[in-house]
Parts: C-alpha cells; structure tokens; sequence
C-alpha cells in the first residue's frame, strides 16, 4: 500500500563518476490543457500582451539511457515552465533528483566566472588597423567593471579610448543559455524508454466568445461559442491534444515567479574620470528589454473550423465542422479539441466550444432600486433571459466570456448588444445584460402627485417603443413587517421583491407604495 | 584537488603572479570550498560548515577565505582549528575597480602609455596621480596634466593593487599557531538565499475516493555560490531570526482542520522534523533541486463542498461552493502516515482518457502525523449557493429576528454533501440564537454555525433558519 523512500537510493556515493548526460531534444507527441486566468473577472477578455493563464503541458519524450547514472537534459519545452511542478514517468530507475539550473550565460557571468583566469586582450589600432592580443588575468569581479593584469602591470578594460575586448578561452562550468530541467536517474541497463514529462507552465490564457444571432422573429436565438487559446511562449506546439479547461481553481502560487528566468544583471563598464568632464564615465546601458511576454498583434489566428454559411447570417448559425467536446472533470469542465491542433508560439486560435440553435428566449427591461430613492428618467438594463435546462433547447454548462448579440436587417445581421456571462451550471436562469434602453425609462418620485405624503413613492415605467415590453423592477430591501404591504407581498426574483408588469407600446405603468427609513 | 588543473593552466603566468600581493588562497586556485555540510532551514535561510585543510605557520597568520556563499551573514562566522586561537575575523568588502585603483593610487607613480592616433607608435613616460576629483590630476615631470582632457588614447598601468581591494568580499581571520603545519580547520556561518520548501504531487481518484501523495523537497539556491559536493540536511522549520520574519511563514489559512498527536518516524532535532539528503549532491547557483520524500499510494479522501454566508445576505446570483478535498495524516486506520512539512500541494486527477489533470493547489504548514487537512481545490461549477433574507422583525428595541433562506443546487449527476456556514452572529456584543431550522445545525462558536446537507444527484435543497440577535 505504500512505501518510504530514503531521500537518495543507496548507492556508492562517486561524484558524478560514469554519470553520461543525454539530451532530450523534443517531444514526440505532446497534450495541452489550458487554464483561464484565475484573477479575471467573469466574462473578461484575454489580455494578449500580458497572459495570465496557464497550461498543463504533457509530453512524451523517447530517451536512450545508458546503463548507470545518467542526467536527461529537457529541451524544447515551453519557456514558461513551472519547473517544481515537472512530473517525469516511465524512468525504469525512477528519478533521483530533478534540477532546474538558471546560472545563465552573459558578458557578466562570463566576466565573473573567468575571475582569475588566464584571457586575451585584444587590441585594434586605429590607425593602421593593426589587431594585437596580449594575454591578461581578470583581477576584478563584474560589479565596477574590469581591472586586468597584464605583462605591463595592472590596467582597466576601456578606459583608454583605445578599441579594446576581452577574449575568453572557454565558458565557464556551469552556465546555461536558457534556465534548463533535468532529471538524474540510475538505469539498470542500457535502454530506449519512453517517457512522460508534464509541467505546468505559465503564458497560456483561454476563453470563451459567445455569438447569439436574434432570429427574425425576435424570439429565439442561434448561440454560438468560439473556444479562443492564446500562447505567448516562444514554442509552438505541434498536432498537440487540445483541451480548455472551466471553472475556477485554487491557486496559491506565483506561477509567473516560479517560471521567470532570472534577469541577468548588466555590465556596466565604470572607469576612473576621463578629461574634465568631456569624457567622463560613460552613461550606464540602457534597461534590459522586458521579459518577452508580448504578442504580435498581427499573430496567427488560425481558425480551424472553415465554412461560413453562404445563407443571410441570420438564417442559420455558423457552420462548423469541429466542436470542442465536453467532459466532466471533478468540479471543472474539460473542452476538448477532438482533433490534432497546433498551438503556435505567440499565436491566437479559435476552435467551436458549443452551438445551440433556435433557444427560446425573453428580453426584459430590469432596474434595481431601494425603495428610498427616486430619480428621473432612468435608462434600464436590456436582459436577455434564456433557461439553460434541455426542454429550452440549452442545457449545456455555459463557462463565462463575452457575449455578442447580432439582430437581422433584411440580409445583413448588425451587432445590438454585447455583455458578459458569469459560469452557468446546467439547470440555472441565464440572465445576459446586454446594454441599457433609452426608450425605457422609469420614474420614481416621492410625495409629487396631489394628496401623496412625504413617504409616498410612484414609480412610472415609459416605453417609446412600438411594441409592448416585460420590465422588472427589483427592490434592495429586507423585509420587516412594517413594509407596506404592497412591496411585502411582491414576488421574488433572483432574492429581491420585484414588480413584474408588461407595458403596451407607446404607453406607461405606475406602481404606487409607501415607504418609512427604518432607524 | 580539482583545482589542480586549472593551476597548472596558471603556471605560465608564474612570472606575472610573483608580484602579487594577494595572500594566501589565490582565485586562481579554483573553488576553495572544502568538505561542505549544509543544514537548510524553510525561512530562507541556511548553516554551511566548511573544513578546510590550511597550512599554519607558528604564530600569527591571517587566513582568507574564498568561496564561501555571497550571501554570508560575516557575524555569524565561527572558526575552529587544533592548537590555534583567533586573534580578530574581517570581512572586507573594498572592491578592486578601475575607479576604486585610481583613487588608491594618488601620490603613486604610474605609467602612461601613448598611441599616436595617425601612426600607431606608442610613447611611454611616468606619472604621479595627484589628485582624483571629477578629473585625474597628473604631474607628468614638470608638467600638470589632466588625464585625457583632450581624448586622445591613453593606457594607465599601474604597478600594483593595493591590498586591500579585493575582487569579491573576503573573510579573512588571523590565527595564533601554537605550532606549524597542515591541518583541518573549522568555518561555519549562517547565509541568507538558500532555502526549501516541500511539493506534493496529489492524484485524486473521485471514485475510488482516495489520493497518492509523492513529496518532493525543492531546494532554491540563489546565494550567488555554487556548494560542491555538500551533506545536506533540511531542517522542517523555521528557527526565528532574521530571515524568519512570519510575514513568510506560510498561513495555515484553516487547511489544518484538526492539528495531530502522533509522532512521525522521522529524525527529530527539539521540535523540527530533519530530513537528511543520502547522498552528497552539488548545489549550484540559481538552482532549484527537487529530491523525492515520500511516496504514498491510496490514501483514503472525500470531497466536500463548503460554503461560508458572511452575514445575513441577499445574493441577486448564486455562487459556487468550494470544492474540498479531505484527508488525514495519520498513521493508524487509513491515513498517510507522515508528517508534512510546509509546500504546496497540487492536485491532479484523471480525465476520461486516463491523462492526468491539475484541478487545483493549496498550501499547507507544518503538519503533524494524525492532523485532518482539508484543501480547498477551486470552485465547483455545478454546486452553488444563493441566500435570502426573507424577513426581518424588529420584536423589541433590542431583539432581531432575521429569517434566511439558502437555496442550495446540484447540477452534477451524483449526490453530495455540503457544509454550510452562516457566519456573523457575534459581531460585536450581541448574541444570536437559533430559534427555528429546517434542519438541525451544529453551533460552530459564538460566531457561525454550520449545516451538512446532504444534496441529490441533480437536485436542489432549500434550508430556512430563524435568527434572533439581541444587541
């Protein structure tokens, strides 16, 4: 049932002796599972320069192993790694440790590093173009720049306003271009194995655009959603299982921390005062670029799924030939692509998430208040109210996103709202704000109208419009007995008392209460 | 012994280096590092213990010591060697730069070496720095100068370094010997930049209803110093000091629910569960090193959803309940059996291709064998909560009567419990009684009290509660 390991496998402890070091290059076949920003607001967009997503990445990678220790060495993985989290399975001799080195190689650690060391300086002559190298020994650290020792004695690197470089004989131990995993592992023989490496890994972001195009009727809906992945990392991943999960997860790490690569610091070369001024010392460099996080605005948006319907758009939905496929995952929703698809670097694809056609629904005009406050004129909320359960032709888990709504004109379709959905479970009351009417206004005026008190109130609902409206207004307040009885015995909707009324068009509805500031 | 090549590649410079003032251990001898032991503590802080073989001379000495971490706290050193007493310990932190050498050298002689820009041809001839001062002042024989004033090429050599510039900063203690002779010597301190943490890899299987738990410890090096060949041993504590300042402890944040009383069998130093590396293993510079602790498969865990009302509330929308994974720690009747030190745990479970899944991660402290942890992995889609505030009746100028109304629903397809907790009874110095529920409800403290309702498979409960608040 379980077993205890002892922190290293007991083996004659000889410093890297025998120990060979392969180099995985690539994967050969790889899984994506892309997490939405945890932080976002429900329905907030992708932010493409600046991914707060993530991505659970899974390769699998063939090694050969030589019998003994070994050290694989992972490349071609995202840039974003989250290496703490890196998994690797499949290794006969299990993995003995696992090592992210970040000792990257640049003009400073390479300075630092050679401390000591035996260098060349080379020296160009400007006027004869004369190229001279002299050997010297790099007596100071990186910090306050170089001072050299040379047959001549001691002397600083540029400070003589000769052409002047430092040339290395080698790199020093230990320094990477880039932060690299590996793993150390002991095989009992001389193997070609397979392995598994799944990390998470930071530059990933999903989410989910919903399109409703408005039948002619005015009375269901074609609801169409694109899943949109984007990718900042510099990889690409090629014919990668694609998979987007919803839901919210606890996180409790600073991925982007976690994956960063480790700035290295500057050279700055410092001299003694040169001249009166004229040449003094020279300004520092200029900043380090910042951390290749952004995307190409003009980055590829591969749409996988093709075909536009040639009938008006109203007429029919988006046709598409790949729907992500939904499965449960514990308390998440897993989409899945169902086929093959590459995930460029700093690239943005679309794929079909879900498409429900003809859903009955309802616009209502709603307003909020508390029963204290009147004001004039006040443009409503335009909500489009849909039931997501099966017998409505939905029933489907809605994860949050944008939301578009399109509505035909003779042959063209033209875009009359847009808002946001939160996650909806199947069963619930979908309730998509889409903007607000000035052709429904409401009034709430205290003690106006002859023989009102001081603590009477009259709401008046207008329509402008043609046609009648269902308006929905809902009171902020917690029911004592001492509230009138005409807003005690309202209905409630989604928790408030609200009054329900249908406004012929070109017409007004006015409700009448009373109501006293509880101390 | 490892330096010895690098040495070797140093002998043709034996000429230039027979000026040298620089004492002792020279940086071109390679890492000077000798046998390391290195005790890592959670707070970011680390105990290295360093022997080296030095060769006293009888009497006074002053010993330098490079390679030890960048990040040395210098006031922490201790140095034992037989037969020697320490007179004084340095830590010198003047650095060699071309400004810092210019400076040394007022009063100095050095040699100014001229190329002519047109033919190449160089002119050498002395000079004596007078002063430093926004411009380099020279007296070149009976001339004053100031050094490239007019941009023309120069070479400044100077003769020597001053000792006391050094490239890196250097401890260095001077000894009394009572005799002469190679011998082991001692030098322990305390650095900042080393550190460790535990990460747990969780597979939870929903319907076996259990969890394997791999621990891996992660070493994070950024002392700037590579530490070759070091016993290691971490500490799962934080001895306080200055880097155990508990803003970074991490917060339990309620993952422990109940603390345990059984003793893991593990090594122990006073409180602090030790766990020792096998094997010497090299920590380099800007490392993270992962080595696996525990490996646990089976283990049995149940979900639970949670829910806190904050106060007596209407929600216009429902929200998701937490998702809870709960198991225990202990040793006896189906637990993990181990005591945990504090990381992070990151759960993963099994889609229907059999791939494995994150689903969510949580911290934990330092947990006791036998403790019940229950972690919060995210917030479950299809279970949600909507509470109503369906009355409130003043009943007399000090007594409240509030009536709630919580909708709960399931959209998943299997039953499952939820907790519900209604918090805010005690603000300040009321006190709030139940007076009706639908379902009986477990008074938490003065404070919240908590239902387990047990939902249907896609269901919905409704719980009504009365509550009376005397202020």
């Amino acid at each position: 049932m379980r077993r205890w390991l002892t922190l290293f496998l007991m083996l004659a402890a000889s410093p890297a002796a025998a120990q060979s070091v392969v180099t995985s290059a690539a994967p050969d076949a790889v899984a994506v599972s892309v997490f939405r920003d945890p932080e976002r607001s429900e329905g907030g967009e992708i932010e493409r320069d600046w991914l707060n997503g993530f991505a659970l990445i899974s390769e699998t990678r063939t090694i050969d192993l030589a019998a003994g220790e070994s050290v694989i060495r992972f490349e071609g993985v995202a840039e974003g790694m989250i290496a703490v989290s890196a998994i690797v399975t499949g290794l006969p001799g299990g993995v003995v440790q696992k090592n992210r080195d970040a000792a990257l190689l640049s003009p400073a650690s390479l300075l630092d590093g050679s401390l000591g060391n035996r260098v060349h300086i080379r020296r160009t002559d400007r006027a004869t173009g004369r190229v001279r190298e002299d050997e010297a020994i790099i007596r100071s650290g990186p910090q306050g720049a170089v001072v050299l020792q040379t047959a001549a004695g001691f002397e600083s690197l540029r400070c003589t306003g000769l052409p002047e470089s430092i040339v290395y004989d080698g790199v020093p131990a230990g320094l990477t271009a880039k932060p690299t995993l590996s793993v150390t592992t002991r095989s009992p023989a001389a193997q070609r194995v397979t392995v598994t490496l799944t990390y998470l890994s930071t530059g990933f972001d999903w989410a989910s655009n919903y399109v409703a195009r408005v039948a002619a009727d005015g009375r269901t809906l074609d609801l169409f959603a694109w899943l949109t992945v984007a990718n900042s990392n510099g990889e690409s991943f090629a014919d990668a299982r694609l998979a987007a999960i919803a839901g919210t997860l606890n996180k409790v790490s600073d991925f982007k921390a976690l994956a960063d690569v480790p700035q290295a610091p500057p050279l700055r070369l410092t001299c003694f005062p040169l001249g009166t001024g004229r040449y003094g010392i020279p300004p520092p460099p200029p900043p380090p670029p910042a951390p290749a996080f952004y995307v190409d605005n003009e980055g590829d948006n591969i749409v996988v799924t093709a075909q536009r319907s040639r009938a008006p758009m109203m007429e029919s939905a988006i046709a598409v030939s790949v729907v992500a496929e939904l499965e449960n995952l514990g308390d998440l929703k897993l989409y899945r692509v169902p086929i093959p698809v590459t995930v460029a670097a700093n690239g943005q694809k679309q794929v079909a998430l879900l498409v429900k056609d003809r859903v009955p629904f309802r616009t209502i005009y709603r307003l909020r208040s508390s029963p204290g406050d009147s004001f004039e004129s006040m443009e409503v909320e335009r909500v489009l109210r849909m039931e997501n359960k099966e017998a409505a032709r939905l029933g489907v888990p809605l994860p949050s996103g944008q939301v578009a709504v399109f509505a035909p004109r003779g042959d063209e379709s033209l875009l009359v709202g847009e808002g946001q959905v939160r996650d909806h479970a199947v069963g619930e009351k979908v309730d998509l704000v889409i903007g607000e009417s000035s052709q429904v206004r409401v009034d709430i005026v205290e003690g106006a109208a002859p023989k009102m008190a001081d603590d009477d109130y009259r709401v008046t609902v207008t329509n402008a419009n043609p046609f009648a409206v269902d308006f929905e207004l809902g009171f902020h307040v917690d029911p004592d007995p001492k509230l009138d009885k005409r807003l005690r015995k309202l209905p409630r909707r989604d928790g408030l008392l609200t009054w329900s009324i249908r406004v012929p068009a070109n017409d007004s509805r006015s409700f009448d209460y009373r109501f006293v500031e509880p101390d | 012994m490892r330096a010895l090549a690098r040495t070797c590649g140093a002998v043709v410079f034996a000429a230039l280096l027979a000026g040298q003032p620089v004492a002792a251990q020279d940086p071109t001898a390679g890492n000077a590092q000798g046998q390391l032991s290195v005790t890592i503590y959670n707070g970011g802080q680390a105990l290295v213990q360093d022997i080296r073989q030095i060769a006293f001379p009888t009497g006074r000495s002053r010993q330098e010591f490079p390679d030890v971490s960048a990040q040395i706290r210098p006031q922490t050193v201790s140095f034992a060697a037989d037969g020697t007493a320490i007179v004084e310990q340095n830590f010198d932190y003047d650095l060699l730069s071309p400004n810092a050498l210019m400076q040394k050298a007022v009063g100095e002689t050095v040699t100014l070496l001229r190329t002519n820009v047109a033919t190449g041809a160089e002119t050498r001839e002395r000079a004596k720095v007078l002063a430093v001062n926004g411009g380099v002042v020279l007296q070149i024989g009976p001339r004053i100068e100031i050094l490239r004033d007019d941009g023309m090429p120069v070479r400044v050599i100077f003769d020597k370094i001053p000792p006391n510039l050094r490239a890196k900063p250097t401890l260095s203690i001077t000894v009394d010997s009572q005799r002469a002779g190679s011998r082991a010597a001692t030098l322990s301190y305390l650095t900042g930049g080393l550190g460790w943490a535990a990460d747990y890899v969780s597979l939870y299987d929903e319907k076996a209803g259990t969890v394997d738990v791999q621990g891996w410890v992660t070493l994070t090096n950024t002392t700037g110093t590579t530490f070759d060949q070091a016993r290691t041993l971490l500490v799962a504590g934080t001895p306080s000091g200055q880097a155990a300042n508990s803003r970074y402890r991490p917060q339990p944040q309620g993952n422990l629910r109940r603390a345990g009383t059984e003793t893991a069998p593990r090594e122990q130093l006073g409180d602090y569960y030790l766990y020792p590396l096998a094997e010497r293993t090299t920590i380099a510079n800007a490392q993270t090193k992962q080595v696996s602790f525990l490996d646990v498969s089976g283990v049995p865990a149940q979900k639970i959803y949670e829910y806190t009302v904050g106060g007596f509330d209407t929600m216009t929308e429902p929200r998701s309940a937490a998702s809870v994974i709960k198991f225990n720690t202990s040793a006896k009747g189906g637990g993990l059996g181990d005591a945990l030190p504090a990381g992070t745990v990151r759960f993963y479970q099994r889609d229907l291709r059999g791939d494995p899944q994150f689903i969510g991660e949580n911290s934990i402290g330092h947990t006791p064998m036998g403790s019940e942890l229950g972690l919060a992995t995210g917030e479950a889609f299809d279970v949600k909560v909507q509470s109503t505030v369906v009355k409130r009746e003043r009943m007399s100028p000090r007594i409240w009567r509030t009536s709630m109304s919580y909708l709960l629903t399931n959209a998943r397809a299997q039953p499952v419990t939820i907790d519900l907790v209604q918090r805010g009874l005690d603000w300040y110095w009321d006190d709030t009684r139940i007076i009706t529920e639908s379902q009986k409800s477990e008074r938490l403290d003065s404070d919240g009290t908590k239902w387990r309702v047990a939902m249907p498979a896609n269901g919905e409960v409704t719980i009504t509660a009365t509550f009376e608040t005397r202020y």
